[in-house]
């Protein structure tokens, strides 16, 4: 039931939630995820369909450090998109940032649509397989998800983890306090972009072909719902429930197409039923120091 | 030449009256909570899909209920009122769902902006498990504007008649809105709870009734956007109701979060700059309300008519 490709599938949404948990864990509500990882697929997949010396072969097949050469230029790419938004939208309130962050998602869609080289509506395919079976993506993107786990893992202890933390609970006082509010959001706005930019560029080859679709407000959605379900408090939180709210669909294609249904009931309901997701700190600390030790543990919203 | 212009400005005032309409209803809902209705989107879909059910519309082969419609047809007007009105109620419900359960417990009102977000995905979902991902088209011509002539001569243009039409009930809307929330008791009753609810309450202002009033006005003018977008142009689907809901946020950041005068220059702005994109570049359309939105926030992030942002501690 579950094959090597879901469980790709399922490690690239556990990624993607990531990507959105990062600027929440500080606060602030990006819905810009789609637009990194549009950004990071579509740059892997005009690399390695049109530049010749990173070594596409004529069968199809791709050589793996030019795929990890791409992954980190997709993430390079993605950041430095988020460095020139964000400085542009981050001082402002957080209901700015939602909004601007969608308005980003809708460019680079039209972009992508639009433009010359890019595919139109088709898009880009026949894009070069850098692994013959699943089992190989599947090892990437485990390798993917432990560097951008490991990465969240150690920010939780770091000062930047904690000023995130602090900006999230009181920006005001934050910003009293002496942290530079304005660079901690950015930090963790460009952060999230590099590991969704990183993640299409892996996507890009691992779906054969490319388009805008790839990239639209329905992934904020269900990008969103991962974080929602699986919760904020800790990076377990969005890997969880990228993983569930991926892998639930396709058990239940027999019931029909119900996905979005089902994500948006998430978003509508997790925030009031369950305020911080499944996986809290004081679970984790039940669990048995899985986690770190809560740097609070009042229910903040 | 003079008549392809009049066409293009006429063009811009009707689909930027419609803009006005989403981003009055972000606005009403803006100035009460402080909050964006994200489902405000969904509901414009919803207000297309009721006019063209209330009209007698059939559903098409790919919904829940193939060749299903209400049995018989009202005119257009009547439909568009009803559909509205249901619109708004749905408002309501979108109202009780999303926003009041974190108001109850006290929550970061920000967190409304996340559940009304699902509420719309919920709805527009809905709306496609019923209806079908497929395209509609409304009757044209005499028969769905009872009578009128499809076309009019004016100035040597010829002019659509339901152009002229989406764009005086928009207009109407449009001014409507502020002179009721200027004179009428109701509407100063409403500007008072915006200012400040606790006050309000103390002057005797049901502030939840009132709360509630702005999201049955704000469901219905975005039912009435979708009503006229779905007659004078088409429904082409579930979702076109999202991509107005969108370019409304980029129409409400140009004007100025919260301010009314400054949705309706706004939209009329937007819809003016979307009407004169040459036609080869017609596919980065969609771009330009949210490339207009960049250089809103680089330039003026008050917005055009906005107050200045006062952070209350």
């Amino acid at each position: 039931m579950i094959d090597n490709g879901l469980l790709v599938q399922m490690l690239l949404g556990a990624l993607l939630g990531l990507s959105v948990y990062l600027p929440l864990a500080a606060g602030q509500l990006s819905l810009a995820t789609p637009a990194f990882y549009a950004v990071g697929g579509t740059l892997a997949a005009l690399l390695s369909t049109r530049w010749r010396a990173l070594g596409a072969t004529a069968g199809g097949g791709f050589p793996v450090p030019s795929l990890l050469l791409e992954l980190l230029l997709g993430g390079l790419l993605a950041g430095v998109l988020a460095l020139l938004v964000g400085r542009l939208v981050l001082r402002l309130r957080g209901i700015y940032l939602a909004i601007a962050t969608i308005a980003l998602v809708e460019i680079v869609r039209v972009a992508i649509l639009n433009l010359p080289f890019t595919g139109g509506a088709i898009g880009i395919f026949s894009i070069p397989q850098p692994f013959s079976e699943a089992s190989g993506y599947l090892l990437m993107a485990l390798l993917l998800l432990a560097l951008a786990g490991g990465l969240c893992h150690r920010l939780e202890a770091m000062p930047m983890g904690r000023a995130m933390a602090a900006i999230r609970d009181d920006e005001l006082a934050a910003a009293c306090m002496g942290i530079d509010t304005t660079r901690v959001k950015l930090t963790a706005f460009v952060l999230s972009a590099m590991v969704a930019g990183s993640s299409g560029a892996l996507a890009a080859h691992f779906l054969n072909t490319w388009n805008a679709r790839q990239g639209s407000f329905d992934v904020s959605v269900t990008t969103l719902a991962f974080v929602i379900l699986g919760g904020s408090r800790t990076w377990l939180g969005p890997v969880l429930g990228g993983l569930l709210l991926t892998a639930l669909p396709e058990l239940l294609r027999p019931v029909g197409d119900v996905r979005l249904v089902l994500f948006g009931l998430v978003i509508l309901l997790g925030p009031v039923l369950a305020p911080q997701g499944l996986i809290t700190p004081a679970l984790l600390e039940r669990l048995g120091g899985a986690g770190r030790e809560p740097a609070s543990r009042e229910d903040h919203p | 030449m003079i008549e392809t212009l009049l066409q293009t400005l006429l063009n811009g005032v009707a689909g930027g009256g419609v803009y006005a309409l989403v981003a009055l209803g972000y606005t009403l809902v803006f100035s009460v909570l402080g909050v964006i209705n994200f489902a405000q989107g969904a509901l414009f879909s919803l207000g297309g899909y009721l006019t063209f059910l209330l009209m007698g519309g059939r559903i098409g082969v790919n919904g829940a209920l193939p060749g299903w419609g209400l049995p018989g047809g009202l005119p257009f007007p009547l439909a568009l009122l009803l559909a509205a009105a249901a619109s708004g109620l749905v408002g309501l419900l979108v109202e009780r769902l999303a926003f009041t359960p974190l108001r109850r417990r006290g929550a970061d009102p920000m967190l409304g902006l996340i559940t009304s977000l699902g509420a719309g995905v919920v709805l527009v979902n809905l709306l496609q498990i019923l209806m079908g991902a497929e395209g509609y088209a409304f009757p044209q011509g005499a028969d769905a504007l009872g009578g009128l002539p499809a076309a009019l001569a004016i100035g040597g243009a010829r002019i659509r008649t339901i152009q002229l039409l989406l764009l005086l009930v928009s207009a109407g809307a449009v001014l409507a809105l502020p002179l009721w929330l200027e004179h009428s008791r109701q509407g100063q009753a409403l500007r008072a709870v915006a200012e400040d609810p606790t006050t309000a309450q103390l002057l005797g202002i049901n502030s939840e009734a009132m709360l509630r009033l702005a999201f049955f006005l704000s469901g219905a003018l975005a039912g009435l956007g979708g009503g006229l977008i779905g007659v004078s142009v088409s429904l082409p689907g579930p979702y076109f109701g999202i991509g107005y809901g969108l370019k409304g946020l980029a129409v409400l950041v140009l004007g100025g979060l919260g301010s009314v005068p400054g949705a309706i220059a706004g939209g009329l702005l937007m819809g003016l700059a979307e009407a004169l994109v040459p036609s080869e570049a017609s596919g980065w359309r969609d771009a330009l309300a949210f490339a207009i939105l960049f250089a809103v926030l680089l330039l003026r992030p008050g917005g055009l008519l906005g107050r200045r942002q006062l952070e209350k501690v």
